[in-house]
């Protein structure tokens, strides 16, 4: 009220001047009064009112008082730094609690200021950087004030910006609900928290506070451990759970081991898994499981299973019978998370799902196929990896054993590619993989008549099978790359052998690699450069300057780019610490080290958002002298954003728009990796102009992109992905188009219906860790511009959108949940069309709509209830309604016909808003939100999640149980691997006993 | 009565008896107790308060001021009128509502009209006129100064110099004196730019001497650097060599034309 009664405060500014120490007082107070409206008249004084601020003759609070003005008066001057720098003088005057613009300036100030002191502090290492005292009292009386008043988000946030840990873990012990705070400070710390290091500092002291709980979330620290490398305490975590009685504790161990198999951090699983103390009275399994080849991996966990089942039943041959219950109780457990730690439960169960839940198209590679002429191969060996990637991880090779006469055209290196399809195909199934490859594999080195190419390319396709679970392939591809000295082999043993011991970084093999490497053979010593780093991956190690030199050393370009690109691999998500190995190489006079810098950049910083690096890249986007260098940095910069895909349309807006074709084809790329599978209304709007760009590889770049981004989303959701498809068809037909297009045409529209149309691409796991392999695979992919087989490297990067329910013995139950979303948005895309009469009777139609496979639901469930007894066993022969064994392609398409006429009729229904999906479903990332779990559900899932693999408690445990269904892909039976079928009808429960014929060995006739 | 009242009327009496008797020095003693006094008063600007004894207060203490203000007229301090003269701005502005205009208002405003024009501060003087009404604007204290400002800036100085005759007030002579020095400087600058030399004879008519000696004086005193040469001229040794050497900024072209061939080449 004061304030609006003077006209001016020039009276109080005068009466400053006076000599008198208690008029200045007096004119101080009443000035810090009148600030608020008269500051401009104030702010000409403010040198003596400084001077009164250092005035020694003051006492204390007048000083003070003299500072909280100057202070006020800079703030409405705009000039924080000065005004914090006096509100610091000002001492207690200045109130922390005041509610006003001018505090709450200032104190976001101050926490910046703090902040960044503490920042550089740590990252200097050096305690010449002193941080004000007073600065830090204001701090900590802020985090104090927000810990009393109960924000303790804003506490945490705070103390983690500050590098306050102590501050933290006060705000989380005191917080009321301990467990919501520790998940918000793990989110926190994982997308705010730029620096590695100190991540792991924050994420070690959540796992102290994790375990000081009364009622720790296992899950969420397991997570933690997992990011801080130690496994040991995830194993003596796993140990308890499963050393427990209660059954809810062990069903808790696998969820827990499921998450941890979705990071795909192979070296830290298998560590888990060798931690795992071995039940005591056993000592026979105290021994660490040995790399073993892949038949008798199933076979080791095979016979465990069957000593602790014999125990149970006839005890004739075992030696060590477990004498304690609960110790076998233990072994029987460890038996299924070391299975699950190993990945081979889940990869078994994502092969049953996608074999079952297989909805690919043949009739749009049949279109494709009759569309490209013979003689471009090009456009040929398209068409085959387009069936790869549409068949990944299916096991579904009709296509091929349709076409083989088509097929045979591959020669070459096409052949290599085509061969290496297979292990795309069959991604996953690890027991039959190599007998499946047998027909084309090296014939112990008799040269077996086969092409070297196709030797080659079966090698490679066993990596892929085996892709970061080689543990059983790793002794065969090592012996095979030992064995020869023809390059193309060497070239596919290499791929193969790096993919399957992705990231262990064992000496042994890196040698081996190193050897072929030095033979200085351009083809044999790019893929060995790459497996080098798929080898060590992420490790950071200094092999990477052993390569670096050789590549300096070597003339062949293909090495040096393979050498580059494994380099970068090394440094995988090391953040700064591969700064210096970055510098090195982007600094380098050889365009294509520079490149391989680009992709260092890209992954040491991968999924982070790291402003600098962004910035680094942007740099050499526009200032590079190298269109390769040039193009990859614009690409990378996909790597680094998508964790936030949002930001990447906006980032590289202005470079789609570039003159130069080569930054134009990596802003489409970088859209496409970070964006992949979001259907990002942003991220297609940018690609839409690409994709008609004037450029052929530009438009391929675009079309490739368009898919990553678009797959699995339906045209429910989004009308343009219709267009797109049409768009993909138009191309392919028209025979002008240039060769390029046609085939970024042909890769977009696999990679559109990747996996049967039940794959993303997903680069972060549900916790939001990235997913090595998946990266890694991108990474590798985006060389196909190089060298064309590196596209299957896509397949890493796919993962399955199912929802899998399992119980205590990791088999399906019957279980029902809500997608509460009209079903159209989310489902499968509408089978194309025949367009002729006279090919229908051809066609086999393997895909049901999705009304047909309600009621073939509905068909089981009924007699699912007959056979409730042996339920135990799923047998797929009540999955087919016909009941045939043998199916032939025929009766497929009779099924299909019968079902679909009510389908007809049902049309004019109103669509329901919700919708029933039985265990296991398909639940596409968008549709994850709309999953609810029913009320009065037998089973409760052990962890919310929408998706993956969910553990499910069983609330009626005394009722009979009825599994769900499972298709599970059979093995071949060829000549070659027949020793593999003997062994897995005893092994798994899963016994199959209907099969899709197996696949013909195909010959080439080039 | 309120005995701080008492105490500041008392103490306040005795400080007029000794301005009466132009006892100066003990004037300031007591002002500046007076003053330390006000302080303690809760009514005055800037608070206003609303205490019983409001208007009481108000006019003692607008008394005091304006008695500081022509203290400090009579002491020739400047820097002490000024001060004086911000405190008891808010009386005559804030508190007219409170208080009878004060018979003491317009020479005081007069005055400090005047100070500005001396201290050639003339934006502030223009301010401080528009916030005047128009009726103050017809008082004789202010007119004097505001018909001054108009001569001064007319070149008129000889009417300036005519006008110390006519002063209103006693306590203006001072400032007027003071005016008449303003006025030489502004003519010595105006000379100077507009000639290279001028005979002493001019120079002293010019510069409203009406002695050679006081001439010399004062080119002695206020400016050393004019030279006067064979006693008859005095040249003006102005900074005229100060001519700008135009270079050309050939390292500074050169940089920005390379920097806009690099930023060319970045376009993407």
């Amino acid at each position: 009220m004061a304030t609006t009664l003077v006209s001016s405060a020039g009276g109080m500014l005068a009466m400053l001047n006076e000599s008198h120490l208690s008029l200045k007082l007096h004119a101080l107070s009443n000035l810090n009064n009148l600030v608020d409206t008269f500051w401009p008249e104030i702010s000409t004084s403010l040198p003596k009112i400084e001077s009164l601020h250092e005035d020694e003759e003051f006492d204390q609070h007048q000083r003070q008082l003299a500072a909280l003005l100057v202070s006020k008066v800079f703030y409405y001057l705009g000039e924080l730094n000065d005004s914090l720098s006096y509100a610091l003088g000002a001492g207690p005057l200045f109130d922390v609690s005041e509610d006003s613009d001018y505090v709450h300036t200032l104190l976001a100030k101050a926490i910046d200021e703090y902040a960044s002191l503490k920042s550089k502090a740590a990252e200097s290492s050096d305690e010449s950087i002193k941080v004000d005292t007073r600065l830090e009292a204001i701090v900590e009386r802020l985090l104090d004030k927000c810990i009393v008043d109960g924000k303790y988000q804003q506490a945490m946030g705070t103390a983690i910006e500050c590098r306050r840990l102590d501050k933290l873990e006060e705000a989380i012990t005191r917080s009321d609900n301990v467990q919501g705070t520790l998940s918000y400070c793990i989110y926190v710390s994982h997308s705010f928290v730029n620096l590695r290091e100190y991540r792991q500092e924050v994420l070690r002291l959540l796992v102290k506070v994790f375990q000081k709980l009364p009622s720790p979330d296992y899950l969420s620290i397991c997570q933690c451990l997992m990011f801080l490398d130690e496994p040991e305490g995830v194993a003596s975590i796993l140990e308890k759970l499963l050393r427990s009685e209660n059954k809810d504790d062990s069903l808790l161990a696998f969820q827990i081991a499921f998450d941890l198999v979705e990071n795909e951090h192979q070296a830290f699983l298998l560590n888990v898994r060798d931690r795992l103390a071995a039940p005591k009275s056993q000592p026979l399994e105290s021994s660490q499981p040995k790399p073993i080849d892949t038949v008798s991996t199933q076979n080791v966990s095979a016979n465990e299973q069957d000593d602790i089942q014999m125990t149970d039943g006839d005890s004739s041959s075992i030696v060590n019978v477990p004498v304690d219950p609960t110790e076998t109780m233990y072994a029987e457990r460890l038996n299924k998370i070391k299975g699950i730690l190993s990945g081979e439960t889940s990869i078994q169960l994502t092969l049953q799902f996608l074999y079952s839940h297989n909805k690919s198209d043949l009739l749009i590679l049949k279109t494709i196929k009759q569309s490209v002429e013979m003689r471009n191969s090009v456009c040929h060996s398209a068409t085959i990896y387009a069936n790869a990637i549409m068949h990944a991880g299916t096991t579904v090779d009709t296509f091929l054993r349709e076409n083989l006469d088509w097929l045979s055209r591959a020669t070459n290196w096409a052949k290599f590619s085509a061969t290496a399809g297979l292990g795309v195909i069959h991604r996953g199934h690890l027991q039959q993989g190599r007998s499946l490859m047998a027909p084309y594999l090296p014939q112990g080195g008799a040269g077996g008549g086969g092409s070297p190419y196709s030797e080659g390319g079966a090698l490679y396709a066993l990596g892929l099978i085996h892709a970061n679970h080689g543990e059983g392939i790793k002794q065969f591809l090592r012996d095979s790359l030992r064995s020869t000295t023809v390059e193309v082999i060497q070239h596919g043993a290499c791929l193969g052998l790096g993919l399957a011991s992705l990231g262990t970084a064992d000496e042994d093999i890196y040698e081996e690699i190193k050897n072929v490497l030095y033979t200085d053979s351009a083809v044999a010593g790019e893929a060995a450069g790459i497996s080098m780093g798929l080898l060590m991956v992420g490790t950071g190690s200094d092999k990477a300057n052993e390569m670096l030199t050789y590549a300096h050393e070597t003339q062949h370009e293909k090495i040096i780019r393979g050498l580059a690109l494994g380099i970068a691999l090394t440094v995988y998500g090391r953040e700064e610490e591969a700064d210096t190995l970055i510098e090195q190489m982007t600094r380098d006079q050889d365009p294509i080290l520079r490149y391989g810098g680009m992709y260092a950049l890209a992954l040491a910083y991968r999924g982070t958002a790291n402003n600098k690096a962004i910035r680094q890249l942007l740099h050499f986007a526009v200032s590079d002298v190298s269109d390769d260098v040039r193009r990859t940095a614009v690409l990378a910069l996909g790597f680094v954003l998508y964790s936030d895909p949002e930001q990447t349309p906006r980032i590289v807006s202005l470079l789609s728009e570039s003159y130069n074709p080569h930054v134009r084809y990596g802003a489409a790329l970088a859209v496409g990796i970070s964006c992949a599978g979001t259907g990002l209304s942003e991220a297609i709007s940018l690609l839409e102009p690409l994709t008609s760009d004037v450029v052929d590889f530009v438009r391929q770049g675009a079309l490739i992109a368009m898919a990553m981004v678009m797959v699995q989303i339906s045209e429910a959701s989004d009308s343009r992905v219709g267009t797109f498809r049409r768009q993909l068809e138009k191309i392919i037909l028209d025979k002008h188009e240039d060769t390029m297009s046609k085939m970024g045409a042909i890769l977009a529209s696999g990679i559109l219906d990747a996996g049967g149309r039940n794959v993303t691409i997903r680069l972060l796991s549900k916790t939001k860790h990235d997913k090595i392999i998946a990266v890694v695979g991108l990474a590798v992919f985006s060389q196909f511009w190089y060298w064309y087989p590196l596209i299957y490297f896509i397949s890493l990067s796919f993962s399955p959108t199912a929802f899998i329910g399992l119980n205590y013995d990791l088999k399906s139950p019957k279980f029902e949940f809500l997608s509460h979303a009209k079903p159209s948005l989310f489902e499968y895309p509408k089978p194309t069309t025949v367009p002729t009469t006279t090919s229908t009777v051809k066609l086999p139609t393997a895909v049901l709509s999705t009304s047909a496979k309600a009621k073939a639901r509905a068909k089981k469930a009924e007699e699912q209830k007959a056979n409730a007894e042996i339920a135990s066993a799923p047998d797929s022969t009540s999955a087919a309604p016909s009941g045939g064994k043998g199916k032939t392609s025929g009766e497929k398409d009779g099924d299909s016909m019968q079902v679909d006429s009510p389908t007809m009729e049902k049309k004019s229904e109103p669509e329901p808003s919700f919708e029933i999906l039985t265990n296991p479903a398909r639940v596409v990332p968008a549709q994850e939100k709309f999953i609810k779990f029913l009320q009065d559900s037998r089973y409760v899932p052990v962890k919310l999640a929408p998706s993956g693999f969910v553990l499910l408690k069983d609330l009626r445990p005394t009722e009979p149980e009825v599994l769900a269904l499972t298709d599970t892909p059979s093995s071949t039976t060829s000549a070659a691997g027949g020793s593999a079928t003997g062994l897995q009808s005893s092994s798994s429960a899963m016994a199959v006993d209907e099969e899709p014929q197996p696949p013909q060995p195909f010959e080439y006739t080039s | 009565m309120d005995p701080k009242i008492t105490e500041v009327s008392q103490l306040f009496d005795r400080f007029k008896a000794s301005f009466l008797r132009n006892d100066y020095d003990t004037c300031s003693n007591l002002l500046s107790q007076l003053k330390v006094l006000l302080t303690g008063f809760k009514s005055l600007p800037p608070l206003f308060a609303d205490t019983p004894n409001a208007v009481h207060e108000l006019t003692i203490a607008r008394d005091i001021y304006e008695h500081a203000v022509v203290l400090s007229v009579k002491i020739e301090d400047q820097d002490a009128f000024e001060r004086d003269f911000f405190q008891l701005k808010p009386y005559y502005t804030d508190a007219c509502n409170r208080l009878p205009p004060s018979p003491q208002e317009y020479p005081i405003l007069g005055l400090n009209l005047l100070r500005l024009l001396v201290q050639n501060r003339i934006a502030e003087f223009h301010t401080e006129l528009e916030l005047l009404s128009s009726a103050a604007l017809e008082n004789p204290c202010i007119k004097h100064a505001v018909e001054l400002e108009q001569s001064f800036m007319e070149g008129a100085y000889n009417r300036v110099l005519s006008a110390r005759q006519t002063v209103p007030h006693d306590t203006y002579v001072y400032f007027m004196d003071l005016l008449a020095k303003t006025v030489r400087d502004e003519i010595a600058g105006c000379s100077e730019k507009a000639y290279d030399y001028l005979s002493i004879k001019d120079a002293k008519q010019m510069l409203l001497f009406s002695s050679d000696q006081e001439l010399l004086e004062y080119i002695k005193e206020e400016h050393p650097e004019w030279e006067i040469k064979n006693g008859s001229s005095v040249f003006f040794q102005k900074a005229k060599e100060s001519a700008p050497c135009k270079e050309i900024p050939s390292l500074q072209l050169i940089n920005q034309t390379l920097s806009y061939a690099r930023e060319l080449e970045r376009i993407v």
